[in-house]
């Protein structure tokens, strides 16, 4: 968990440069620019959508999504197929991020841990939905940018019984 | 008023049924009541109440039901419905309690649903009985390997008469696991659609719909992602001209056995090739556990997706147990466990468990067009303009098995939905 911010001490982390990198990272899905977005992790980057709250690990339970690069890159590659039927118009997306806070990963040095909330409205085919929940980004630095080594969504009803997602969050 | 047991009749022939199956909400009452109400359902697994006190909420139709172990041991299943002013008792999806209370007045009952305890007895009428508000008891059960089916019907067809042909498709998962058993205790998927609840029972044994619904999950070379842990690649599906569905594909077969019941041979996979660090170490605990030419039996795969009818499958490719769940008639809830292989590696079973997520979760590659394709029949439905369903692919070209003591057709035509319609059939048209 993020601890409250210091008030003293070390020198707080400017929370600009992160805060921008995940607002740019939305974009990105919002757009449906899904293969710029898988860009943004790292080789060893995974993207993790638990199924239950307060899930331990995403080995010995069912997740929504637990994509590491190579089933990433299955699931953009079928997102731009032209017979994706459940694309079929395709969903519109709005996110909005915020509540970002910042601090050092532990024992990993370049390395962030950035939680912040996420709100994401879907469109599509004349039905609106929301999603929202908390999101965890471990960032690592990477010459002036940074690369996500994992984004984890924890939705508020993660555990419910959903109608088909195509998108990520 | 549905002039119930003539109309059933004139909505299914041989080769189509009416789309009033799908559509009619009086039908899908009257399904609840003579199919779901009577027919040996799947409730859940043994191993999700391992302990006394365990217990699990689910639904038989749309009865709300709770699994409990109860203190001598036994897997018990009552209706969960307090038996004084009707509250829903246990409110958790699973949980432990050594006593059921429920949260109204605090009627209290045992894990096998008696009822013990009445909070201001002295208020209770002169001739009460305790002894005749037990929760409500599904009134048979029955269990093979750890999977509890419950009848809400006193009478009916056996237990052993309704699973028995189908235990060898419950063995074929169990016997992967090296201890012999299997472990519900990964969690699940849960999705739903806006869909009668028989376009996912027939879609679990539908192999003509996949190189088209499952067109985007295939790569220029018509070859499905892997979905094993170990494969390199997954089936081929369609010709590399992505126009037609391969020949490997065409000819796999489904099978049937009475009851509604059915199965879908293997999908033609690189077997003598797959090999991961888990895999492999999982083979070779099998093989210690099994021998040599048991391991190599049961790592051949022979059924793809199995089907106990009317509400659960087992899929051997991605191993998984499926639950439906029908909401209205326009309304469906599925349920997807991962199953854990009691004995093999953690890895081996991680690898199961993370590959079921991009088949088959919510926003998996395989399940979402599926739903797609369920929501979209059910609006197609609406249109007056063609009565019929039509489901007669292979109609006559049936063909006995003796070896398998079933019927054989060709897994891209439509034997199995037509004998999940003759046991529909025989449900609906007999007053409960």
């Amino acid at each position: 968990m993020t601890a409250a911010p210091k008030t003293g001490g070390a020198p707080a982390i400017d929370r600009a440069p992160f805060a921008d990198f995940i607002v740019h990272e939305a974009r990105l899905l919002d757009d449906r620019r899904f293969r710029d977005w898988m860009g943004l992790f790292a080789e060893d980057g995974t993207y993790w959508v638990p199924a239950v709250p307060n899930q331990k690990s995403p080995f010995d339970q069912a997740s929504l999504f637990y994509d590491d690069r190579d089933l990433m890159k299955t699931r953009v590659d079928r997102l731009e197929h032209p017979r994706i039927h459940v694309q079929t118009p395709p969903s519109r997306t709005a996110h909005l991020v915020g509540n970002t806070l910042v601090e050092p990963a532990d024992g990993a040095k370049d390395e962030y841990l950035v939680s912040s909330t996420v709100i994401m409205v879907e469109y599509r085919e004349d039905r609106q939905r929301v999603f929202a929940g908390r999101q965890h980004h471990r960032l690592r630095r990477d010459g002036t940018g940074f690369r996500i080594v994992q984004k984890r969504v924890d939705l508020i009803n993660c555990d419910s019984a959903f109608e088909a997602m195509a998108v990520p969050i | 008023m549905l002039d119930r047991t003539d109309e059933i009749g004139r909505l299914v022939e041989p080769g189509r049924v009416h789309r009033r199956v799908y559509t009619d909400p009086e039908i899908f009452e009257l399904e609840m009541e003579r199919l779901f109400g009577r027919a040996w359902l799947f409730v859940g697994h043994a191993s999700q109440v391992p302990n006394p006190g365990d217990y699990i909420t689910t639904e038989l139709g749309r009865q709300p039901v709770i699994m409990t172990r109860h203190h001598d041991g036994s897997v018990r299943v009552l209706l969960n419905r307090c038996t004084h002013r009707g509250a829903k008792v246990a409110n958790e999806r699973c949980g432990h309690a050594t006593r059921l209370v429920c949260l109204y007045h605090g009627w209290t009952f045992d894990t096998d649903g008696t009822l013990i305890g009445v909070p201001v007895p002295e208020g209770c009428a002169a001739d009460f009985d305790k002894a005749g508000f037990g929760l409500a008891r599904a009134p048979r059960t029955g269990e093979y390997r750890g999977f509890v089916f419950a009848s809400l019907a006193a009478h009916g067809p056996s237990f052993e008469d309704h699973i028995g042909p189908m235990k060898g498709n419950i063995d074929d998962l169990v016997d992967r696991a090296p201890d012999g058993a299997l472990a519900f205790d990964a969690g699940m998927h849960r999705y739903v659609y806006d869909g009668n609840w028989k376009l996912q029972v027939e879609n679990v044994l539908d192999s003509y719909h996949v190189p088209f619904g499952h067109a985007s999950t295939v790569n220029k070379e018509g070859v499905q992602f892997a979905r094993r842990e170990g494969d390199r690649k997954g089936a081929k599906v369609v010709e590399a001209d992505q126009s037609k569905t391969a020949s490997s594909w065409k000819d796999r077969r489904s099978y049937i056995v009475g009851n509604g019941h059915g199965w879908t041979s293997n999908t033609s996979l690189d077997d003598g090739k797959r090999s991961s660090a888990a895999f492999d170490d999982y083979k070779r605990v099998l093989v210690e556990k099994v021998g040599a030419e048991r391991a190599e039996q049961i790592l051949t795969p022979r059924l793809h997706n199995s089907l106990i009818y009317p509400n659960m499958s087992i899929m051997g490719l991605n191993i998984h147990v499926r639950v439906i769940k029908p909401i209205s008639v326009d309304r469906t809830e599925v349920n997807i466990y991962p199953v854990r292989l009691v004995g093999a590696p953690a890895a081996m079973n991680f690898g199961n468990i993370r590959l079921l997520n991009v088949t088959h979760s919510a926003a998996s590659f395989v399940q979402t067009d599926d739903l797609e394709a369920f929501a979209r029949t059910q609006k197609g439905l609406r249109s007056h303009g063609t009565d019929w369903v039509d489901i007669s692919r292979g109609l006559g070209a049936e063909e006995p098995d003796r070896a398998l003591n079933a019927t054989r057709e060709l897994a891209t035509h439509e034997m199995v939905v037509r004998a999940q319609y003759k046991a529909w059939a025989g449900y609906m048209r007999e007053a409960a």
